[in-house]
């Protein structure tokens, strides 16, 4: 028993819990001595939750250890610039200070919650195989789908902060981010808001989707509202913590050498990415902040009845969540940059234009977010400037795909090709579809159909597929060695590739081809003279199809951990200063410093170099 | 050389292809209006564009894998291209110009979709509201369907009372949400008769699924003589035919039947007076006066099983006014 | 760190923005209440701010070359600068969101407030940037009696900024029926008043972790991040105030 609580992650979970019912009693406490009711349909009132919820939040940092040594410091103590952990597996369960240990922390958290979200896609999509409601209420099928939106969402963060925070320090030769603690502590928060928002599954749920608009929102009378909004602001915290940190680092902490254009792609779109991240997901926060507020202390800013205004939500809300679609897909689509190159022996075509609309896309995006409102009564002639806007960000977009395409010309692509490289293929497929479908949605005129149908479902599931899903099982494959020094199965690889790819796209296809006839979004069930039955019964059983691949390759991840081939070396071939040094990747990463002495894609250039390394300390 | 030409070819097919293959399937639905006609035209132009732009990608890079790839035995490395500026130029403003260029079409095709052709155009008032639609017409009764002439510019004037909603007519094409504390114009001429729905197109709330109402382009004939019969309704007086109004201009028939085919999310009320009714809690009780008017006013007071907890709010009513709809629930046998 | 400036040429340069702050502030409230220009206003708003920027919270440190040693404590405290920054860039973003909020929702309107009390508070504030350059530029010379006085009074006058603003404000607000609960106008209010309060309880605990570790003899004239830290994140309160007290204390008419 005491060994359990001492696992970091037992005991900051314990400390949640008992933080949860001291904050609620707190408030019971105040409302008792003020004469109000304390008890509410959810055991205690909405304010008791929220302010246990808050209060959890901070007793599982404390308890967890997360933030020791900030404790320390503000005691005037100094610490050691590393902490050594422990050989094992304990150091993922404990506030490792390793950007390597963090970043597989996150991408696992990511994984583990991956299944979640698809679980739930799976059930509501059941429901949906058939005409009629079968097994759910639509109450259910509202909590199932929202959920299932904002952990997806919550597994995009996930995963893509493991993939920069594992990737970045090593491709830009750190020993670590600029900010060891700062990196912990941004991760270490989403595991408290994953708690909370699951919670709210069970205080009611959240009827409103994953973007929670008011004035539904704020009138739900259930508590699980709040836990969610709670829960996204604070793993908006974790987002704006990480965006900063990774700035500081690159800019402060390259090898000798390295110069603006000579950083690995990646790089580039990770500063783009956390450019969004950093600034942006403060909007969110507070357009959340708002909401709950609005809730709790009646302040009626979206209350039309209160001279509030439910479009102003609207338009905070999507000044961040539209930059952040960027913020999904930018890193993956820097994978697809980083493989291309070394599975096509080729130097990446246009390496600059594809550096540099990485920043365009991130910069215009800040300027588009009232796509999404173009039928909401927003002011009408505001639509056409965002119209321009919109469809401007399909030029930095198209550069990347047809450097891409150029890259991929004349490559010579190993036969068989290998795992990594089908899902980078597979990325920029189903992201050029996804892609695709985007300017009808800008479109003020076309959008006026589309809003609000499948045919935006079948969009955005094909942009975060593509622009995440498989670029970041394509990462998992590449780097899997150079994290535990064995190699993932190649033909389980495949299996989960073709049984995975087709799936999407029938799913996909199906969802737009019902959308534009007239299959609204968010419906729990759906009008029997419309004739989709047997669309819907095809997408459901693509959806299991997906599930099932994706089952494939957790069988293949747990057993090549196990039985993986070893490959201590550079088995793709790559002049990656990472893949320069054994496997798996030592603790402090290099042990002699490297200089960048050349470009960093030169294949296929005799005598060539990216890196060199120092001969000594 | 020969390459690039047999790729622009295959590019060439490949569009043309897709093209056709994505328009046989039948994109869209039937047009019923008038302001569809430019939003086709702007969603025809889209799809050629995707069908073009697709095969511009897909093609070179498959032909890539299939022509190119590594032979056997052979393990140097490809060719060192690094790059072609005058290429990402091109490739940078051809898609520029495109982009513009459509951008111009969208707003011209908006600007045909929201202009008013008709100064005498009729004016609906339309209340969206958890979980049904009513209407107000010019002649000022109240109804639950939309009947519209053939070929009559109307604007709707739509307002919420709750939650945000969205009003959509697949066959019109355009869509515009309903928002509390404003009102929104929907401006359409309808064009071909026929039976529709509008579908509540903004998630308000459990029932949003079954936010659907039936709206009916007819002649100017069968208009003229559907609202006739509606004022004549209207103007009876009874208190079943107050109850109905009632019950209408509330939207409690949003979530409530009145047929003996109960509604997806509370119960039916057909045959429903006198009867026993079973509660969440197990007891069960007759449905008379005192039972009804408390639902009404109250009733999360006592759920009716399977329905708990409930998603109806509290309504007020007067004593007369509660009588009429008693009397109006009585009717429905 | 680098100061090339002496101790004496600080103390005047330090006098002479806050003289220069606290004209403008009068020249503000002056344009309020004679001709109202919202242009004006902005305007002075903007030059307060850059005053700010430049001469209190030293941006143009961010520029510093600091090649070298990347275990240097100079080094480090230049990527400690940056991450700073990068976070106030951020919370700009939670102010910029709450001013946007604001004209959205109230337009030309302003809540009913207590004006005396608005100046009083601003100059508070604005006279505890004042001292908080004085301890900043104090260790900087090697000064940590100055450091430690500065910092003190900084505390207080922060102390006193926050009793004058949630203690009276928000009482007199609610007398003068700004409710929460009545509309918009006490929401917003509210929101801004709260979170911009919010900061600077953080500030005043920043401080005072400083102040205590300062006794402690902790900060030298060479190394000393953790003074800097607090002063820049305690003049970027202030620098949000100058936006905020023209939001709600000047611009418009007042409406209820
Ligand atoms: C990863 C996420 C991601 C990405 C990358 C994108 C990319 C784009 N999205 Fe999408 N979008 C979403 C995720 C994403 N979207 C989500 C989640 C929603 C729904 C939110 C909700 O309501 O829940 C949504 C909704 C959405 C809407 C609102 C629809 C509605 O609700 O009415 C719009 C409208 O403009 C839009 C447009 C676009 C555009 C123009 C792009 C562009 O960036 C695409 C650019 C790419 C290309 C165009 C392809 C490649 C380019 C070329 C080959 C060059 C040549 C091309 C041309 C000349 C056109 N998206
Ligand atoms: C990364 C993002 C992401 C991903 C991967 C997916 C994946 C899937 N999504 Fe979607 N989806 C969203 C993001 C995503 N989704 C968002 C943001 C919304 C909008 C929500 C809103 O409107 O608010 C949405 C909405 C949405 C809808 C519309 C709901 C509605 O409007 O009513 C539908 C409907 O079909 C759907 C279906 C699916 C399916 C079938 C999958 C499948 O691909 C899922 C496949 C399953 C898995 C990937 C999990 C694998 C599980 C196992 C392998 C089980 C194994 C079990 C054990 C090991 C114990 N999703
Ligand atoms: C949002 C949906 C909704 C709306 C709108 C609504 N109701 Fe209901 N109603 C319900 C549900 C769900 C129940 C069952 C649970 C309960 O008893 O509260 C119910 C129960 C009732 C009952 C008891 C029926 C029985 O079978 O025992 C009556 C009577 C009733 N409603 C009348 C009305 C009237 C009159 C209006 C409009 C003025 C109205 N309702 C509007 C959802 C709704
Ligand atoms: Cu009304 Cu959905
Ligand atoms: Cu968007």
């Amino acid at each position: 028993m005491k060994k359990i609580f001492s696992i970091p992650l037992i005991r900051g979970i314990l400390w949640q819990v008992i933080g949860l019912l001291i904050g609620m009693g707190i408030v019971a406490g105040i409302r008792l001595a003020m004469g109000l009711p304390a008890t509410g349909p959810y055991l205690v009132t909405e304010h008791a939750w929220v302010f246990g919820g808050f209060l959890g939040t901070l007793t599982f940092l404390a308890g967890h250890g997360v933030m020791g040594d900030w404790f320390k410091w503000w005691r005037g103590e100094a610490t050691s610039d590393h902490h050594e952990d422990k050989p094992g597996w304990e150091k993922y369960f404990g506030p490792s200070l390793d950007h390597k240990v963090i970043g597989i922390q996150y991408a696992v958290t990511g994984l583990i919650v991956m299944i979640l979200g698809g679980t739930f896609a799976l059930i509501f999509r059941t429901e949906l195989a058939l005409e009629g409601m079968q097994f759910l209420k639509p109450a259910q099928y509202n909590t199932l789908m929202s959920m299932h939106g904002i952990v997806m969402i919550v597994v995009i963060l996930l995963g893509i902060g493991g993939m920069m925070n594992y990737l970045v320090p090593l491709l830009i030769g750190a020993h670590d981010m600029a900010f060891p603690r700062l990196n912990s502590f941004a991760f270490w928060i989403v595991v408290p808001a994953a708690v909370w928002l699951l919670s709210s599954m069970a205080l009611g749920g959240i009827e409103t989707g994953w973007t929670g608009y008011p004035p539904l929102s704020a009138n739900m009378k259930i508590v699980g509202q709040q836990m969610f909004f709670l829960a996204v602001f604070i793993v908006g915290w974790s987002s704006v913590l990480g965006g900063l940190n990774l700035i500081v680092t690159v800019v402060r902490m390259r090898a000798k050498g390295m110069t603006a254009f000579r950083m690995p792609i990646f790089v580039w779109a990770s500063i783009a990415t956390s450019l969004i991240s950093l600034t942006a997901t403060q909007l969110i926060g507070l357009s959340f902040q708002m909401v709950m507020f609005q809730r709790l202390f009646g302040m009626g800013f979206f209350d039309p009845a209160k001279g509030g205004n439910p479009v102003l939500f609207q338009h905070l809300f999507w000044f961040y969540s539209h930059p952040a679609v960027y913020v999904f897909i930018l890193p993956g689509l820097g994978i697809v940059s980083e493989l291309l190159p070394v599975f096509v022996r080729k130097p990446l075509f246009g390496y600059r234009w594809i550096a540099m609309s990485s920043l365009g896309i991130a910069l215009v995006g800040f300027l588009v977010w009232a796509h999404h409102m173009f039928t909401s009564g927003m002011n009408e002639y505001l639509r056409v400037p965002f119209m321009y806007s919109t469809l401007l960000v399909a030029v930095p977009t198209g550069v990347k795909f047809f450097s891409w395409t150029a890259t991929i010309w004349k490559g010579k692509i190993d036969n068989p090709v290998p795992t990594p490289m089908l899902f980078t293929v597979g990325a920029i497929l189903v992201f050029l579809l996804g892609g695709l479908t985007g300017p009808p949605n800008a479109t003020v005129s076309t959008d006026l159909h589309l809003h609000d149908t499948y045919w935006i479902v079948g969009h955005f599931h094909d942009t975060m597929f593509g622009g995440f899903m498989f670029p970041f099982f394509a990462a998992l494959y590449y780097w899997f060695p150079k994290a535990t020094g064995r190699r993932m199965n190649e033909t389980l690889g495949k299996i989960h590739f073709w049984l995975m790819t087709p799936s999407f796209f029938v799913m996909s296809l199906g969802m737009m081809y019902i959308g534009l006839n007239g299959m609204r979004r968010r419906i729990a069930d759906y009008d029997p003279a419309l004739n989709f039955q047997p669309m819907h019964l095809v997408i459901t059983i693509a959806g299991y199809l997906i599930a099932l691949s994706v089952l494939v390759f957790f069988i293949n991840l747990i057993a090549s951990l196990r039985n993986g081939k070893v490959e201590k070396g550079n088995l793709w071939n790559s002049r990656s200063p990472e893949w320069l040094v054994e496997s798996p990747m030592p603790a402090h990463n290099y042990e002699h410093p490297f200089e960048v002495v050349g470009e960093p894609y030169d294949y296929g250039l005799a005598g060539s170099k990216y890196v060199e390394f120092a001969k000594h300390k | 050389m020969i390459h690039f030409v047999t790729v622009g070819i295959l590019v060439m097919v490949v569009a043309i292809l897709t093209y056709f293959g994505a328009t046989s399937v039948g994109l869209m639905p039937v047009q019923a209006s008038a302001q569809a006609v430019p939003i086709d035209w702007m969603w025809n132009w889209q799809v050629i564009a995707i069908s073009f732009l697709f095969a511009l990608i897909v093609v070179p890079i498959f032909y890539s894998i299939f022509v190119f790839r590594r032979k056997k035995g052979d393990t140097s490395d490809a060719e060192h291209i690094e790059g072609n500026t005058p290429l990402e130029i091109a490739w940078t403003v051809i898609p520029l110009i495109i982009v513009v260029t459509f951008a111009y079409m969208g707003a011209y095709s908006l600007g045909e979709s929201r202009r008013i052709t008709d100064p005498e155009a009729m004016i609906v008032k339309v209340t969206a509201r958890q979980f049904s639609w009513t209407y107000e017409y010019p002649d000022g009764f109240v109804s639950t369907e939309l009947h519209l002439p053939v070929w009559k510019q109307v604007i709707l004037k739509m307002e919420a009372v709750d939650v945000i909603h969205s009003f959509w007519v697949p066959e019109f094409r355009v869509k515009q949400d309903v928002v509390p504390g404003r009102v929104t114009e929907y401006r359409i001429t309808p064009n071909l008769v026929g039976s529709y729905k509008v579908r509540c197109a903004e998630l308000c709330g459990s029932n949003h699924a079954f936010m659907e109402g039936p709206v009916v382009v007819s002649t100017q004939a069968d208009y003229d003589q559907w609202v006739a019969e509606q004022i004549e309704i209207a103007s009876a007086n009874t208190p079943e035919g107050r109850g109905k109004k009632l019950i209408t201009e509330n939207g409690c028939v949003g979530c409530h039947s009145v047929t003996a085919q109960p509604g997806p999310s509370a119960p039916s009320w057909f045959n429903l007076f006198g009867e026993e009714v079973h509660l969440a809690d197990g007891s069960t009780i007759t449905a008379d006066e005192a039972y009804i008017t408390e639902s009404v006013l109250d009733p999360a007071a006592k759920e009716v099983e399977g329905y708990a907890p409930t998603i109806m709010k509290p309504f007020t009513f007067t004593q007369e006014q509660i009588a009429d709809i008693i009397a109006y629930i009585k009717s429905l046998k | 760190m680098s100061h090339t400036k002496d101790k004496a040429s600080a103390l005047q340069q330090g006098i002479l923005v806050a003289v220069y702050l606290a004209v403008l502030t009068g020249l503000e409230f002056f344009v309020a209440v004679s001709f109202m220009s919202v242009m004006v206003l902005t305007v002075i708003a903007l030059v307060k701010a850059a005053l700010v920027a430049y001469y209190f919270m030293h941006i143009y440190k961010l520029n510093a070359e600091n090649e070298g040693d990347h275990d240097s404590y100079e080094y480090k405290t230049g990527t400690n600068r940056l991450g700073l920054w990068l976070f106030l860039l951020s919370d700009t973003f939670v102010f910029g969101g709450l001013l946007v909020s604001r004209f959205n929702l109230l337009g030309m309107e302003r809540p009913h407030l207590n004006q005396t009390l608005g100046l009083i508070v601003t100059c508070v504030l604005l006279l505890s940037s004042f001292f908080m350059n004085r301890a900043e530029t104090s260790i900087a010379h090697g000064d940590t009696k100055g450091f430690l006085n500065g910092t003190l009074i900084t505390m207080v006058l922060g102390l006193g900024f926050l009793i004058g603003v949630v203690g009276l404000e928000w009482r007199l607000a609610k007398l003068e029926d700004v409710i929460v609960n009545k509309d918009v106008m006490g929401g917003i209010f509210y929101m801004m008043t709260g979170m911009h309060a919010f900061h600077v309880l953080t500030g005043v605990i920043f401080l005072f972790l400083v102040w205590r570790n300062g006794r402690k003899g902790y900060f030298t004239q060479e190394q000393h991040w953790g003074v800097e830290a607090a002063a820049v994140y305690w003049h970027f309160v202030d620098l949000v105030w100058i936006f905020f007290y023209p939001a709600l204390y000047l611009i418009g008419k007042v409406g209820l």
